[in-house]
């Protein structure tokens, strides 16, 4: 218990997240009781939340190198449309006996697309030195406009009824795409925290010309992580596809706004370094609560757009009021830091 | 002696990046018409600058604010607001004029534009995550406290239709009648006053200086803050000048449309040598991605292919140019033993 209180005190912006997401579970139980604890509406918020919560680790992980991933929705219609294009027989004719054989290839192909999505952002990122938020928009239009000339817009839809039963299944009552988004998070939670490549990822948001000097390979670690980002994207795309049983070219547009914010919510600094796994799952409980409350409260569309970019500008406004969130730049900028004149001031006295 | 304005656009060299785009329209417009003679004509010339005035306006404020080293997405939620606010106004008031249009308009998208400046003056964070912010909440709060309903020609103010579809010269072909725009004007004027603003005052030579490097400005002692409110004021006001333009053009009032195509315009300007990391970017390189931006748009049919292949001609154009012009500053960097970029 007094670990749990320790590191709650020392990570102030754990505490924020922690009380803000425990205050809005009250009040939405409070409020709206059974509709919102009854098991129906839980089931369908661990479903909605799995390739959302994916989409947002991806851009969490692009965040801690100081940089932001803006193509992550679009690769992951992209990847799903690719893998689509196995499901529904355009690649390989489908017979009743290769129908699992298809559905591992079209899962395998979202995974490769959606990684080679990722090598390309790395390569952009590390090799020439686009910064990141014009590689990666240069790249959404990219792999918009190539999903776009598969598809010529057209939705493509899944014949093989196997895939869709994967985003309706349960394991003890808790949807299988939930439990692959967990698995996803305890596996990337452990990497940053525990090996040393997580290290480095964390060590180059600080600070990459440091880096870059202690004889790390820089200029790799940037491309291993965007393919990881790349990886999960293509996770978040088998479950899409699974969920919706087709895939098109505009689909989950409003994901990109929902990622950053909840991102920037978990408190990652945008200008890398700081942001913890842990953080960015309460996030996503928060985010996905209010989102199935506006659901069962019936919200205009447009309100809860009005909703999220208030929340986005609200929690801007009280990270930059706790002096959290960018905290390397308000560091830098504090009063408080020693002076100059600390070690003259000793000299003077020695001297003395 | 300074030199007249006219020199010094005549007689500035190019930028890389302008010549090679120069290049690419002519290459790809010599193939377009080898492929269809067609499209070699006034019409389409005249159909160009109708459907991409509204767009030059846009990517005139995106310019701007590259410049100064931010990202601002949250324009095209500021000209759909503006123009929409400003047309229900008309209708509200009953007055039906063009010039009270374009005025509450460009009010409405100062005002923003300044809302814009101090969250990202103040908050110190991203421009991007800002402005992602504010697009939602200008464009949300708009269609929650007005509504999101469509006014077709018949119930659109009269000036605003006739605004669109006033005509400099006309020419009639066989086709029928196809005029030069009213939009020309503007836009030439608009571009001439942000060139003569960026490259020949003051508040210019700031809107470098803070792009380069904000430390270094505000320790030169420019106000920061009072430029970052030129930049996104600036903006905001274009923006809300392109609502109405876009509204006449279409002859429809939709206040859902145009939302999404933020990230291409920034990409067009960012193609013609815009720098987001650094006060660099030039008028005519902004002019030249807008071109080529529309120019996929609009003619790829004369080629036999369908729009949907657009995205994928422009993005790969767009990540070539991006390759090109960090590649050379990359190792310009490495010669010079610049690290700070990774």
């Amino acid at each position: 218990m007094n670990a749990v209180v320790r590191k709650f005190s020392q990570d102030r912006n754990l505490s924020v997240i922690s009380v803000l997401t425990l205050t809005t579970l009250m009040v939405l139980i409070a409020t709206l009781g059974g509709r919102f604890l009854s098991a129906g509406n839980l089931q369908s918020m661990g479903t909605q939340v799995a390739e959302f919560g994916l989409l947002a680790l991806a851009m969490g992980l692009a965040m801690l190198l100081g940089g932001i991933d803006l193509s992550i929705v679009s690769a992951a219609v992209l990847a799903g449309i690719v893998g689509t294009k196995f499901l529904a027989g355009d690649v390989i004719a489908i017979t009743p006996g290769n129908e699992s054989m298809v559905m591992v290839l079209g899962a395998v192909a979202m995974l490769v697309t959606g990684m080679a999505c990722g090598l390309l952002n790395g390569l952009l990122i590390a090799k020439v030195s686009v910064p990141p938020i014009l590689a990666t928009l240069a790249t959404l239009i990219f792999f918009a406009g190539v999903g776009m000339v598969i598809t010529d817009g057209q939705s493509v839809p899944v014949t093989i009824p196997g895939f869709a039963e994967l985003g309706v299944a349960t394991v003890a009552t808790v949807p299988v795409v939930f439990v692959v988004m967990a698995l996803v998070f305890l596996v990337v939670g452990f990497m940053l925290r525990r090996t040393r490549t997580g290290r480095r990822i964390y060590l180059y948001g600080e600070n990459n010309v440091a880096l870059r000097f202690t004889g790390v390979r820089n200029e790799r670690l940037v491309i291993i992580t965007y393919v990881l980002i790349g990886l999960i994207v293509g996770v978040a795309a088998m479950i899409m596809v699974s969920r919706v049983n087709s895939a098109r070219v505009g689909f989950g547009e409003s994901y990109l706004l929902q990622a950053i914010l909840v991102v920037v919510l978990a408190g990652f600094d945008p200008y890398g370094g700081r942001g913890r796994v842990a953080s960015l799952v309460l996030g996503l409980v928060l985010l996905q609560s209010l989102q199935s409350a506006f659901t069962i409260l019936r919200f205009d569309p447009y309100m809860k757009t009005f909703i999220w970019g208030a929340a986005l500008l609200l929690i801007m406004v009280i990270h930059h009021v706790l002096n959290i969130g960018s905290g390397r730049r308000s560091r830098e900028k504090e009063p408080g830091t020693p002076p100059i004149a600390g070690p003259q001031q000793t000299l003077v006295d020695a001297e003395a | 002696m300074r030199s007249s304005p006219f020199r010094a656009i005549m007689n500035r060299r190019a930028t890389g990046m302008e010549k090679y785009l120069g290049a690419i329209i002519v290459a790809y417009v010599v193939i377009v018409a080898l492929k269809n003679p067609l499209f070699f004509s006034v019409e389409t010339l005249f159909d160009m600058i109708y459907s991409g005035s509204g767009v030059m306006l846009l990517a005139l404020g995106v310019l701007v604010v590259l410049v100064s080293g931010g990202i601002d997405v949250s324009f095209t939620a500021v000209a759909v607001v503006s123009g929409y606010i400003s047309v229900r106004t008309m209708l509200a008031l009953g007055v039906d004029d063009i010039l009270f249009a374009l005025i509450v308009a460009v009010v409405v998208g100062l005002l923003l534009g300044a809302v814009n400046a101090l969250l990202i003056h103040y908050l110190k964070l991203s421009t991007l995550i800002v402005t992602l912010g504010t697009m939602s909440v200008y464009h949300g709060l708009m269609a929650v406290l007005l509504g999101t309903k469509s006014y077709s020609v018949g119930q659109m103010p009269a000036s605003l239709v006739e605004f669109g579809s006033s005509y400099l010269v006309t020419i009639s072909t066989d086709a029928g009648v196809f005029g030069l725009t009213v939009f020309l004007p503007i836009v030439l004027a608009v571009a001439v006053l942000t060139w003569f603003l960026l490259y020949r005052t003051m508040l210019g030579r700031s809107v470098f200086a803070i792009g380069s490097s904000e430390e270094s400005a505000q320790r030169l002692g420019i106000n920061v803050l009072r430029t970052k409110l030129f930049v996104y004021c600036y903006t905001g006001a274009l923006a809300g000048m392109m609502g109405i333009l876009y509204f006449s053009e279409l002859k429809y009032v939709n206040p859902t449309s145009l939302i999404g195509e933020e990230l291409f315009i920034i990409a067009a300007v960012v193609i013609g040598g815009a720098k987001l990391t650094g006060g660099e970017g030039t008028i005519l390189g902004a002019f030249l991605g807008v071109v080529i931006f529309r120019l996929f748009g609009a003619t790829l049919v004369f080629l036999g292919l369908s729009s949907s292949w657009n995205g994928l001609f422009f993005g790969t154009v767009l990540l070539i140019s991006l390759g090109v012009m960090y590649r050379r500053q990359r190792l310009s960097d490495r010669k010079n033993l610049v690290f700070a970029a990774a």
